[in-house]
C-alpha cells in the first residue's frame, strides 16, 4: 500500500458558503448572458453552467446538514423538493419579469420567490409536522434557492439567453427540463446519498457535488447541441469532461484520504491506485 | 392578466389538487428501503418515487385526454385512472417477486386480522419483521390512494392549460407542484405507511394544513403566469 499523501481539503463555514453559493451563481448567470451578448454569439453559454456548480454546492450543503438529523424519507426527497420548488419559482420570476418589462431581473425575482417559499415550506415543517429540526428554515431556505439557480444556470446553458420565450421554447417546450430536473437533482441529493455515515466530511460531499455538476454539464452540453448548435453545445461538453475529470481524480483522492485501508481487487492497475 | 371570477376558481382547482395528492399519499402502502429486503409491508421504494409514478402517469394520461376532448370530468377520470394502472401494475409485479422470488408470506404487522378478507396477520409475520409484501388491504388501499393522486395531478394540470395554453410548461409546472406536496406528506408519514389501517394515518390532517399552505403559496403564483412572446 502506497504512503498517504497529504490531500487538499478544506472546511467552510455554511453561512460563507451560502454567500458564495448565492453570490457566484447569480454573478455568473449574468456574466454569461453579458458575456453572450457582447460578442453577439452563444458559445458563453457554458459560463451559466458554471454559474449553476455554484448553486449546486450550497444545496448539497444543506442537504448535508438537513439530511444529518435523519427526515425518515430518505435524502432523495429533499432534492426533488428542492428542483420542485426551483422548478415553479424559475417560471414564475422570468414571466413576471417579462410581464413587468425588466426581463433581466427575472433571475432576482425567481430567486427571492424561492428564498420565501422555501422558507415557508421549512416553517410548515418545523411547525405543522413537528420535525423540530433548528436548521430546518433555513436549510431549506438554501436548497430552494440551490434548486433554482441550479436550474436558471443550465437553463441558460441550453437555451443561451435569459428572455422567457426563448428559455420556454428551447428548454421547456423541447422538454430537456426534464434532464435538467434530474441531473441537477442528482448534483443536489447525491453527494450526501452515497458519502452519508459518521465518517462523512463537508470537502468530499462537496467534491462529489462538483463532479455530478460537471456531468450534468455534459448532459446539458449534448441538449445545447440540439439547440444552440455544434460550437456551444461541444464548448459545454468538454468543460462538463474537464470538470467532471478534475473533481472525479480530487473526490478520488479524498476518498482514499477518509478510507482506513486501501486494497487493489486486481481490476486497476497498482499506479491507478 | 385579467382577473376573474376564473382565476379564483383555478386557484382553487390547483389547491384541490395538491390536497389530494397530500392525503392521497397516505393511501399508498410505501415500505421504502425495508420492504425492498422484504422486511416491511409496502412496496419497496420511497414515497417520492412512487407519487412520481402514479402522478406523471396520471398527468400523461390526462394531457393525451386533453388533446381529444375539453371536457373537466373526463380529463380527471382519465388521469385517476392512469394513475391506478400504474399503481396497480407496480404493486402486483411486486407481488409477484415476493411472492414467487422472495417467498414471503403477504402480512400486516400493524393490524391483527386484514380489514378487508378478515385473515389472521401476526402468524405470517416473520420475527424481527414488521410484516412482508403487500396484503390485500394495501393493495386496495394503495390504489385509492393512486385514483387521489391521479385526480390531484390532472386537476392541477387541467387550470394551467387553460391558463398559458402550453401543455409542456403546463405538465412540468404541474410536476413542480407535485413533488412539494408528495415530499411533504412523505415527510409527515416519516417514509413509511401500509394504508388507511396504519395507525400514522391518523396523521392526515397535518399533511392536509402543511399542503394547503404550500400549495395556496404556488396557485396564486401559477395563475399569474400568462403566456407572452407568441408562445
Amino acid at each position: 500500500m502506497a504512503e498517504k499523501t497529504v490531500v487538499k481539503g478544506f472546511k467552510i463555514e455554511p453561512k460563507q458558503l451560502r454567500i458564495y453559493g448565492l453570490v457566484g451563481s447569480v454573478v455568473g448567470i449574468y456574466l454569461a448572458y453579458i458575456l453572450n451578448s457582447v460578442t453577439g454569439t452563444n458559445i458563453f453559454s457554458f459560463v451559466g453552467a458554471l454559474a449553476a456548480l455554484f448553486g449546486v454546492v450550497m444545496g448539497a450543503n444543506a442537504v448535508r446538514r438537513v439530511c444529518a438529523y435523519g427526515i425518515g424519507t430518505g435524502v432523495p426527497s429533499i432534492g426533488m423538493l428542492s428542483l420542485g420548488m426551483g422548478t415553479v419559482a424559475v417560471l414564475f420570476g422570468l414571466n413576471i419579469a417579462e410581464q413587468l418589462g425588466v426581463g433581466l431581473l427575472g433571475v432576482i425575482l425567481a430567486l427571492v420567490y424561492s428564498l420565501i417559499f422555501g422558507y415557508v415550506v421549512g416553517l410548515i415543517a418545523n411547525r405543522v409536522m413537528g420535525f423540530n429540526i433548528p436548521i430546518m428554515e433555513e436549510g431549506l431556505t438554501d436548497l430552494s434557492g440551490a434548486g433554482t439557480l441550479a436550474i436558471l444556470g443550465w437553463c441558460f446553458a441550453i437555451s443561451g439567453s435569459l428572455a422567457y420565450a426563448d428559455i420556454v421554447k428551447d428548454v421547456f417546450n423541447t422538454g430537456f427540463l426534464a434532464i435538467i430536473f434530474i441531473c441537477g437533482g442528482l448534483a443536489i441529493l447525491h453527494p450526501f446519498n452515497a458519502n452519508l455515515g459518521p465518517d462523512e466530511k463537508q470537502d468530499r460531499t462537496l467534491v462529489n457535488g462538483v463532479m455530478v455538476g460537471g456531468m450534468s454539464t455534459i448532459a446539458t452540453g449534448i441538449c445545447a447541441l440540439m439547440t444552440l448548435g455544434l460550437a456551444a453545445g461541444m464548448v459545454q461538453i468538454v468543460v462538463g469532461f474537464a470538470i467532471w475529470y478534475y473533481f472525479y481524480v480530487w473526490y478520488f483522492r479524498l476518498a482514499k484520504r477518509d478510507a482506513s485501508a486501501v486494497v487493489g481487487t486486481g481490476l486497476l492497475p497498482p499506479s491507478a491506485l | 392578466m385579467t382577473f376573474d371570477i376564473n382565476t379564483i376558481i383555478y386557484i382553487l382547482e390547483i389547491i384541490v389538487g395538491g390536497l389530494l395528492v397530500g392525503v392521497g399519499v397516505h393511501f399508498v402502502p410505501v415500505g421504502g428501503a425495508p420492504a425492498a429486503m422484504a422486511q416491511a409491508t409496502g412496496i419497496g421504494t420511497g414515497t417520492v418515487q412512487l407519487a412520481a409514478g402514479s402522478g406523471l402517469t396520471g398527468l400523461l394520461s390526462a394531457g393525451l385526454m386533453m388533446s381529444v376532448t375539453d371536457n373537466l370530468w373526463a380529463i380527471l377520470a382519465t388521469g385517476a385512472v392512469g394513475a391506478m394502472i400504474m399503481i396497480d401494475a407496480t404493486m402486483l409485479a411486486g407481488s409477484w417477486i415476493y411472492a414467487y422470488a422472495v417467498g414471503a408470506p403477504f402480512a400486516s404487522a400493524k393490524v391483527n386480522y386484514d380489514p378487508i378478507t378478515g385473515f389472521s396477520q401476526p402468524p405470517y409475520v416473520a420475527p424481527g419483521t414488521v410484516g412482508q409484501g403487500i396484503p390485500t388491504v394495501c393493495f386496495v388501499s394503495g390504489t385509492i390512494g393512486a385514483a387521489m393522486g391521479g385526480l390531484g395531478g390532472a386537476m392541477i394540470y387541467y387550470p394551467l392549460v387553460q391558463i398559458n395554453g402550453n401543455p409542456a410548461m403546463s405538465a412540468i409546472f404541474a410536476i413542480g407542484i407535485f413533488f412539494v406536496d408528495a415530499v411533504l406528506a412523505s415527510w409527515n408519514i416519516q417514509g413509511t405507511i401500509e394504508g388507511f389501517h396504519d395507525p400514522k394515518f391518523k396523521k392526515w390532517p397535518n399533511a392536509f394544513k402543511s399542503c394547503l399552505v404550500a400549495t395556496a403559496i404556488l396557485a396564486v403564483v401559477a395563475v399569474l403566469i400568462t403566456p407572452i412572446g407568441g408562445v
